[in-house]
């Protein structure tokens, strides 16, 4: 699927997705975009059906029920639905285009070698982030965030949330950047020299939990502060039952992007 | 064809304004070089910086080509800085360790003793500088730092050029006296 | 020449912006001055050391603010950008519209200190008020912590960010804007509408944000509410724990 202006600003949408979601950024020009059906082995184009005619403005390639995949305005959005077959899509975008991913259900999100902007959201299932080279704002509400950066940019905030699930997060060992960290339930475990801004400690509260026990929690509003390497552009952690982890990245031998 | 900070503020004063980055991004250090030698302060420097340029913006019809840039920018430079001060009560924080911030050598010198006494007496002269009362530092920074000359410092500070000379002069009188008083005060 | 004659020369003979006869003679005095003489030297030495204390770099930090500032000017409607006049130059054009001829030169008086502290913080609200509207997350999350450091009395950004709270497509995104409600908290209109969010909200962890934010504002007229939620049973676990937690707070 072409953008209409390949030099302009491009944007990939996977919206309400009912599936698992992989997206990787490459070399060339287009959105690719392959998909199985449950259970079937290997890529399948699947058969087209006469459709209902696009919206006006918008192109659609194919025309499937079971993926809908349209461009308007340099934004690709490809959709499902939940009577859908398909479970899984791998799509390859241009490298530098931002991407917005919505899974509701399905049990991963992977992007990898994006340098536009990431947005991702699973309700429940991973947000797995590798070789992000621009901001990242991720969320999942069951199931881990994990991911690795090669950059922090100086101008962009970044953020990452989970309900029940763990935050893991690997940066540049010289990265700038300020933490803003909250675990309600769960610890928060770094390998950085982060220097926390000095203020009143956590309030630990002890609250009934469904079973009649009493359980211990960090109270909420002790959102703890930090900088690395002098401080920089503002990244916050939240969850509510997870842990927090955020640790320096191995520097990574040089890998070329796959060509195309 | 280079275009000129005047030629720049004008358009800008016409409505085209991302003329501003370019007036931005050759001004914003120099201005910040500029409060934070007055203000003592990196992080109120910043502010400052935003504020003037968002000034800047804001009152650029009022911007007359045939007068400098810098001097207008500076005059709105003062007057922020005056409002700032006196919204937070003149009060700096954690000044002390400011003063004693260390002085990094940017310049090539030769040997490493050379190096280490010239590195030595910047830091007393900057301690010393910050140390200046304020009408003194300034005008010690507008010509030193900011490389203003002095009809357009003059043209700033709203007086003649003759008594910008004689202020520069006294104000490195000043900044001598507390210079030496310091070197005595560290070989005691 | 005098001494007091030479002093005057000093500053221009540093900045060497002296002609050559005064270069001339400031040399011939200062080589019979013992007074000058030195001073010269000593004040000249320091003069020159000046150039090389090493210049302060501002950090990272400064240029984006500028360039949200640049853009929140220019996404304004071109009205809006018109910068404020003051009664002069108003009065000014009213007249040059009734046909009298107005000297050029009529330039905005030094606007009142209170105006220009309104401005600073309009400068605050512009920026916020664009970023949050932009396309992209990382944008609207630098959106909500400029709204932070709004004034407490601006109802516009308080509208924009319950506007966050209640409709933004990202999570994360109410989440910040919930957090930065904690500065408005002495508003009647922003706890009620919070408060309305409350039961509208998709996401646990923005319920269990906002349940810690009304028991920050110890506002019980969250109760009959958070009871509510705590009896129903599609309410998360977790969720119904921390508003047992809050109902107890709010006795």
């Amino acid at each position: 699927m072409p953008f209409s202006n390949p030099a302009g600003a491009h944007k990939l949408v996977v919206d309400a997705f009912y599936g698992n979601v992989t997206v990787k950024g490459y070399q060339g020009q287009d959105v690719v975009i392959e998909y199985t059906r449950g259970g079937s082995a290997g890529p399948n184009r699947g058969r087209r059906k006469p459709e209902e005619p696009p919206p006006p403005g918008m192109r659609r390639i194919g025309g499937n029920r079971d993926l809908e995949v349209t461009e308007s305005a340099n934004t690709v959005t490809v959709k499902n639905n939940i009577l859908s077959a398909v479970s899984n899509v791998v799509i390859q975008t241009p490298a530098d285009t931002s991407v917005t991913v919505k899974v509701i259900s399905g049990r991963s999100i992977d992007i990898d070698n994006l340098s536009g902007e990431i947005e991702a959201h699973n309700m429940n299932g991973t947000v797995k982030i590798t070789n992000a080279s621009g901001a990242v704002v991720a969320h999942s509400m069951n199931g881990n965030v994990t991911a690795s950066l090669n950059r922090v940019p100086a101008d962009k905030m970044m953020s990452f949330s989970t309900f029940n699930g763990d935050i893991d997060v690997s940066l540049p060992a010289d990265s700038k950047a300020t933490f803003k960290m909250r675990a309600d339930n769960g610890d928060i475990f770094s390998d950085f020299d982060v220097k926390l801004e000095g203020q009143s400690a956590p309030q630990i509260v002890e609250e009934k939990d469904n079973k009649g026990g009493i359980r211990r929690r960090v109270r909420r509003d002790g959102t703890q502060t930090g900088s690395i390497n002098g401080g920089g552009p503002e990244m916050q952690f939240t969850t509510f039952d997870g842990r927090i982890v955020i640790h320096k990245k191995q520097a990574p031998a040089p890998t070329p992007a796959p060509a195309r | 064809m280079i275009a000129t900070d005047n030629f720049l503020m004008a358009r800008v004063g016409a409505g085209e304004l991302s003329k501003l980055a370019v007036l931005f991004e050759r001004h914003h250090r120099a201005l910040f070089r500029y409060f934070v030698s007055m203000t003592r302060s990196r992080e109120t420097a910043e502010d400052l910086v935003q504020d003037v340029f968002f000034r800047m913006l804001r009152y650029r019809a009022s911007y007359d080509p045939e007068r400098p840039f810098a001097a207008w920018m500076y005059q709105i430079a003062r007057r922020a800085s005056l409002d700032q001060a006196q919204k937070r009560g003149a009060e700096v924080v954690g000044i002390e360790g400011f003063l004693d911030r260390p002085v990094e050598l940017v310049s090539p010198s030769p040997g490493p003793e050379e190096r280490a006494s010239r590195g030595q007496r910047l830091a007393l002269l900057r301690r010393a500088l910050d140390r200046l009362p304020e009408e003194k530092r300034e005008i010690l920074v507008l010509a030193r730092f900011q490389g203003m000359k002095y009809e357009a410092i003059a043209e700033v500070l709203g007086c003649e050029a003759a008594a910008v000379k004689v202020r520069v002069y006294r104000a490195m009188r000043a900044l001598e006296q507390i210079y030496f008083a310091l070197e005595k005060e560290k070989a005691s | 020449m005098t001494c007091g004659q030479a002093k005057r020369l000093f500053a221009d003979h540093w900045s060497q912006s002296l002609s050559a006869d005064q270069e001339i003679a400031l040399e011939a005095h200062l080589g019979g001055c013992d007074v000058c003489r030195p001073e010269a030297d000593r004040l000249g030495a320091l003069w020159s050391d000046l150039a090389r204390l090493p210049a302060e770099e501002p950090g990272p930090g400064l240029r984006p603010r500028f360039y949200d500032l640049l853009r929140g000017a220019r996404s304004q409607p071109a009205s809006a950008n018109k910068p404020q006049m003051s009664w002069r130059i108003a009065a000014g054009i009213a007249l040059l519209a009734a046909g009298v001829p107005i000297g050029y030169a009529l330039r905005p008086k030094d606007p009142e200190l209170a105006q220009l502290r309104e401005e600073v913080s309009s400068m605050r609200q512009l920026v916020a008020l664009s970023l949050l509207q932009q396309q992209s997350a990382s944008e609207r999350l630098r959106g909500v912590s400029w709204a932070y450091r709004a004034e407490p009395s601006d109802s516009e950004v308080l509208r924009a960010l319950l506007d966050r709270v209640n409709s933004d497509p990202n999570v994360n995104v109410r989440l910040a804007a919930v957090d930065a409600l904690h500065a408005f908290g002495s508003s009647d209109a922003a706890r009620k509408a919070v408060l309305g969010s409350l039961e509208k909200q998709d996401a646990p962890l923005v319920q269990v944000a906002i349940v810690d934010l009304l028991v920050d504002l110890h506002d019980r007229d969250a109760k009959p509410v958070l009871r509510r939620m705590a009896r129903n049973v599609s309410t998360d676990a977790g969720v119904r724990q921390r508003v047992q937690w809050a109902l107890e707070k709010l006795q």
